[in-house]
């Protein structure tokens, strides 16, 4: 997919002048909000649960590769298939030439987010394999050729009138109807021929077990399922961070998931593969291939801070707290993972300098961080972006900033912590910033800070330093005492 | 020699600076536990109906053989396909249909792969299956897929009909995972948490149902 995070700022301000888009994301994160908010209160204790999430992946991160090679064994011991894949090109073409080997005209896909990372379905097609997106929401917004809106309604921004044109036009929908069931309807029709003949599927993983080498999916629709029991290859996909120490764990994750996700207690369905199909099956993958997905991730692993990242569980509820994404809707953040958490992940996996506005674009409120199963500190990682950033770190792919910005700050460092070049200062500047003071604001400047005052102000310098007060305090203090004592 | 991706990305992990595994708090208690039998059942009721699931509770055999011929009748039902596994083979479901001028297929009456799949697609009114467990916590369904339990019967028909004797009620997803998961040896090839019908609200929220798989589930509770 394509990256876009460069346009942030461009694509946010085409965002917020759509009065209707912004109507509907507040009405949508305030619904979704209070859902999760109902169904986590069926814990017993909501944020017990919650630490215990966040406990569990930090164990997971903490213990990574062992489990990874747990893992493996089990699922091969198991009967599946395990490939490793370095990065993008290695996992696409090794998933390109399974279909080649096989003969796969199309393939039906489940909502994944590290296939949309990896670019799978544009390699497919260059190929000549058709890939079919079948959650309903990934359905449209791959007719639509657009990236998803958000993690788990990728085309909820979508008006229904333009999904019944779409429909129209793509999926012969003979009777226009508003009504979203309806459209719905002609999508499982049209989509329902595919999973029938299908020969492929291809699926995300949300947790892997290392205990056992089962994968876990959880959905609501069946698409995923479908893609699961109808063809006769099951390829799927996970980033490396997905595994976790055992059974009970992943229970209590998919619990977690569903609640803070789509404020269900448990989703639809929840699939849990083992083996491939026995030979006295009569449905199910003859073949389960699981694609592991380094791309970057064994990198970030080497800095114990930045890989707290990695304990993302991609359920979103970030998304929907976060004051920024309220506004400004998920294109803005330019790839696969949007919201605070495409804030923490984007730029750890595409560099520091292509990402330079997503870990600014932050009030650093600490919402998403309140709200994550995962224990994620979203502002303490936005800062030590920031950070790397300066420093220009080469194995974040930063870029220091530019030499200017650099320059003034050495020079800032000097002089403010020099006090009489300070106060001198102050006193020289004062005249000169109060004259462009509006009613006791500073709302604009010219020169090279022009840009600071787009979104901020500052109050008017006031007449006199803390300093020169308390002088002044003192001494009148100092004369008022000598007055009583004469008295 | 050039090193393996696996080798590779697992030495890079394992060379990276390590962080002590911190010591857990306590698992959190889930309140389902100290609840009684009949208190699980109406649990499992009440949640699986929140989620638009139908809920019947029969006393036999007898009356679950009556209760589909009911929902057969109410449903329209021609043709169904159904599983073989230990609730529904007793159940005689062929005998059964003789007698409701319903047509019952089993996935092994089809010589082949496609053409069971073409059934289970094309011509299933509605799919009949047992179920290994009755999850409490969430009105959720425990199915294992395996040689009698197709995975599409559950799946592809509108509807679904589960058969549960009563005694398979569970409170929480781990008593039904302990027992999947029992024999490490002989794993079943897929387990399958399932919680209502088929559901989407991808279209401006508006959540329906019916999305892939069965618009409707009907669970009959036996015992």
């Amino acid at each position: 997919m394509e990256i876009k995070t460069e346009q942030f700022s461009e694509v946010a301000k085409k965002a917020l002048e759509s009065a209707q888009s912004y109507a509907f994301l507040k009405l949508r994160a305030n619904f979704v909000h209070k859902r999760r908010e109902t169904a986590l209160s069926t814990f017993p204790d909501a944020a017990a649960a919650q630490t215990y999430g966040a406990a569990i992946r930090r164990e997971a991160i903490a213990r990574l590769p062992e489990l990874l090679e747990e893992f493996e064994k089990n699922a091969l011991a198991n009967g599946a298939r395990v490939f490793w894949a370095r990065n993008a090109k290695e996992a696409n073409e090794y998933i390109v030439q399974l279909a080649k080997e096989r003969g796969i005209e199309y393939v039906t896909k489940g909502k994944s987010m590290v296939t949309e990372e990896l670019g799978l379905n544009e390699a497919l097609e260059k190929n000549g394999v058709k890939a079919w997106e079948t959650d309903l929401g990934e359905f449209i917004i791959q007719l639509l050729h657009l990236p998803p809106f958000h993690i788990v309604g990728p085309a909820i921004n979508i008006s229904v009138e333009k999904v019944r044109d779409l429909f129209i036009e793509k999926i012969n929908l003979k009777e226009p109807t508003l009504d979203p069931a309806q459209l719905g309807y002609a999508a499982r029709l049209f989509l329902r021929d595919k999973f029938h003949r299908v020969r492929m599927g291809i699926t995300g993983v949300n947790i892997a077990v290392a205990e056992t080498g089962t994968l876990i999916n959880v959905e609501n629709e069946g698409n995923i399922r479908f893609s699961k029991s109808s063809p006769r290859t099951q390829v799927s996909v996970m980033s490396l961070e997905k595994v976790v120490p055992n059974l009970e764990d992943a229970l209590h994750l998919v619990r977690l998931l569903c609640r803070n996700c789509t404020g269900q207690k448990l989703s639809v369905y929840v699939s849990m593969d083992n083996t491939p199909k026995k030979d006295d099956e009569m449905d199910g993958p003859e073949e389960l291939i699981v694609v592991i997905v380094d791309n970057g991730r064994s990198k970030i692993y080497q800095d114990k801070i930045a890989r707290e990242a990695m304990r993302c569980i991609r359920c979103g509820a970030c998304l929907s707290s976060c004051p920024v994404y309220r506004e400004i809707g998920g294109y803005a953040y330019g790839w696969a993972y949007s919201g605070p958490m495409g804030q923490v992940l984007n730029p750890l996996l595409l560099g520091l300098e292509r990402t330079q506005d997503l870990y600014r674009a932050t009030t650093l409120c600490g919402a998403c961080k309140g709200v994550c199963p995962a224990g994620i500190d979203h502002p303490g990682l936005f800062l030590q972006y920031r950070a790397k950033d300066v420093l220009g770190e080469k194995t974040f792919r930063a870029r220091k900033r530019p030499g200017m910005e650099r320059s003034f700050f050495r020079l800032w460092t000097w002089a403010v912590t020099r006090p009489w070049l300070w106060n001198w200062g102050v006193r020289t500047v004062r005249p000169f910033i109060n004259k462009e003071v509006h009613e006791g604001v500073l709302r604009k400047v010219q020169g090279p800070f022009e840009g600071w005052f787009r979104s901020r102000d500052l109050p008017a310098m006031a007449e006199k330093t803390f300093h020169d007060r308390w002088r002044e305090t003192q001494e009148s203090q100092g004369r008022t005492q000598e007055a009583g004592g004469a008295k | 020699m050039k090193q393996s991706a696996r080798d590779e990305i697992l030495s890079k992990l394992k060379s990276a600076p390590r962080e002590a595994v911190a010591s857990r708090p306590d698992r959190p208690v889930l309140k389902e536990l100290s609840l009684t039998r009949d208190e699980l059942i109406e649990m499992f009721s009440k949640n699986l109906v929140q989620e638009t699931g139908v809920v019947h509770r029969v006393k036999d055999r007898e009356q679950a053989l009556e209760k589909l011929s009911q929902i057969a009748q109410e449903e329209r039902l021609k043709k169904v396909m159904i599983a073989t596994d230990d609730v529904v083979a007793p159940l005689n479901l062929v005998d059964w249909g003789k007698k409701n001028n319903v047509e019952v297929m089993t996935p092994q009456d089809f010589g082949n792969r496609d053409s069971y799949i073409d059934a289970v697609f094309e011509e299933a009114d509605a799919g009949i299956t047992g179920a290994d467990f009755a999850v409490a916590e969430s009105g959720t369904l425990g199915l294992v897929h395996r040689r009698d339990r197709a995975r599409l019967v559950s799946l592809s028909p509108i509807l679904h009909i589960a058969v549960v004797p009563v005694e398979r009620i569970v409170a929480i997803y781990e008593q039904a995972i302990e027992k999947v998961f029992r024999e490490k040896e002989n794993l079943a090839s897929q387990f399958c948490f399932v919680t209502g019908p088929s559901m989407t609200g991808d279209i401006r929220g508006v959540q329906f149902k019916g999305m892939h798989g069965p618009r409707k589930v009907v669970a009959i509770l036996v015992g």
